[in-house]
């Protein structure tokens, strides 16, 4: 090797190696071995020594300790490393003239990656240090990319889902447009089902996730409209009772139309969107449709969306009426005009409609 | 290194093909630690110690010069310092200034080589 190499460092090179000795010459030595790989830094006792890692702890790529130095040895550096959790981070290694089993059985207690016995052997302290640091530079690169992967994996999540409740809202948005409305509907029946199960203890014991997909799935609650005859959807006078048959059947039109599309009904949000579709027109004492469900045999997210879907509609004008004011929206509601709905549900939507107003005044958040 | 050097240096303890290893091939930072180790002030803190058998300050400047003479590759005074450590550690002070003598010796033979050829 030529002598120009020994003491010239790369300049390339920015990792740093800490030699923490007492000695003089022990640092001389280990110095003019490592400059040739990295930047290397002195300290002349292990108080010296912990200051500057403490200081910068990432900057260090390997630390060469020394065992028995005044002021702080070589163990209560480890020591304090191992308090800091940066023995982890960095790799450290005793070098020791008394490399006595009690020693190394504390240093290696104490997170030092390797001990070296003194005098050093130049080839063999080179390899045994340079090999750990280029595990520990693998280890780093490979946890950074796996990082990097993560958060583009989730991104991509974020992406799907988005898309998917896009996807939801188009269909049920469609619906509504047919039926002369703007799509206003369907995000208020999705606002006020989360804001019941998220405000009130009705959603007591689900997940953030599941309200999610509850909200979700109410927005596909009419989706079965699509198979009912303009005439009949549209008909801005009273539906004969063969009409209103015809209209009921948009619960099971919806079920089964939600039961067609393969990769819904993988989705988290089929089950309770189908359950919704199906039966938001139960009610309580058993007189809803289509299969005349009663009390607990409705879901909780059916009878929600059931209520949130009434009171909507009172609240907006429809082709068949005009908007009703508070008072006669809470009256209808009440006194059962509407069907009749679970006490505790009632109870509990009352408590907060007030806030549940601000929905129509733009103001809901 | 010229071989009368390395000889006179081998002739008087110090295994030099060692020690130049150790400083990765440069005689030049060889030669300047073995002036170095000429102006140490341990081996003075040394012989003040065992004369007061003060056995703590005897571990301290023993222990420092086995290192140092372990870099350097003075073998025959790295064993002796290897030894008084252990003595001194098992704590038999009087055993540790009985070295003294031997110690002194192989010293001497030593700083003197480095003197007349090193300088």
């Amino acid at each position: 090797m030529p002598f120009s190499m020994l003491n010239g460092k790369d300049d390339t090179s920015n990792e740093y190696i800490l030699i923490v000795d007492d000695d003089e010459f022990n640092r001389a030595i280990l110095d003019n071995l490592f400059s040739r790989f990295y930047q290397t830094e002195e300290a002349e006792n292990g108080r010296i020594g912990l200051d500057k890692i403490k200081e910068c702890p990432e900057k260090y790529s390997a630390i060469l300790l020394d065992a028995m130095m005044p002021e702080m040895d070589g163990l209560e550096v480890l020591e304090n490393l191992k308090k800091e959790g940066l023995n982890d981070k960095i790799p450290v290694f005793l070098i020791t003239a008394e490399a006595s089993d009690s020693v190394m059985r504390e240093a290696y207690r104490l997170g030092v990656m390797d001990v070296i016995s003194k005098p050093v052997v130049p080839y063999v302290v080179e390899r045994r240090v340079n090999s750990v640091v280029e595990l520990f530079r693998a280890r780093k690169q490979l946890s950074t990319r796996v990082d990097v992967q993560a958060s583009e994996l989730l991104q991509k999540e974020h992406r799907i889902s988005s898309l998917n409740r896009g996807l939801f809202e188009a269909l049920a948005a469609a619906i509504e447009f047919r039926n002369g409305e703007s799509g206003e509907h369907v995000r208020r029946i999705h606002d006020i089902t989360r804001f019941l199960l998220t405000r009130t203890d009705l959603g007591e014991g689900m997940s953030e996730e599941e309200i999610s997909n509850i909200a979700l799935a109410s927005v596909m609650h009419d989706v079965g409209k699509i198979a009912i005859p303009d005439e009949i959807l549209n008909k801005p006078a009273r539906l004969t009772p063969e009409e209103f048959e015809v209209i009921k059947t948009h619960t099971t039109q919806g079920a089964l139309l939600l039961e067609k599309i393969p990769q819904l009904r993988e989705n988290a949000v089929y089950n309770y969107a189908y359950d919704i579709a199906l039966h938001h027109h139960e009610r309580w004492d058993g007189r809803g449709y289509p299969d005349g469900l009663a009390g607990d045999e409705i879901s909780i997210w059916a009878q929600i969306v059931s209520l949130a879907d009434v009171y909507d509609a009172l609240n907006c004008k429809r082709v068949y009426k005009d908007a009703f004011p508070q008072e006669k929206v809470l009256a209808m509601i009440k006194n059962g005009e509407c069907g009749t709905f679970n006490p505790l549900l009632l109870d509990r939507f009352l408590a907060v409609e007030d806030e549940l107003r601000g929905l129509y005044n733009g103001d809901f958040s | 290194m010229e071989t009368s050097k390395k000889e006179a240096l081998v002739a008087a303890g110090i295994n030099c093909d060692a020690a130049l290893e150790r400083f990765m091939g440069s005689e030049a930072m060889l030669n300047r630690f073995l002036k170095k180790f000429l102006a140490d002030e341990n081996y003075g803190k040394l012989t003040e110690a065992a004369e007061s058998g003060a056995a703590g300050d005897m571990l301290a400047a023993s222990h420092t010069l086995k290192g140092i003479c372990g870099n350097l590759a003075f073998e025959t005074l790295f064993d002796l310092f290897t030894r008084q450590v252990q003595t001194l550690r098992d704590g038999d002070t009087q055993a540790a200034v009985d070295m003294m003598p031997e110690i002194s010796e192989e010293y001497g033979k030593v700083t003197e080589a480095i003197r007349a050829n090193c300088e």
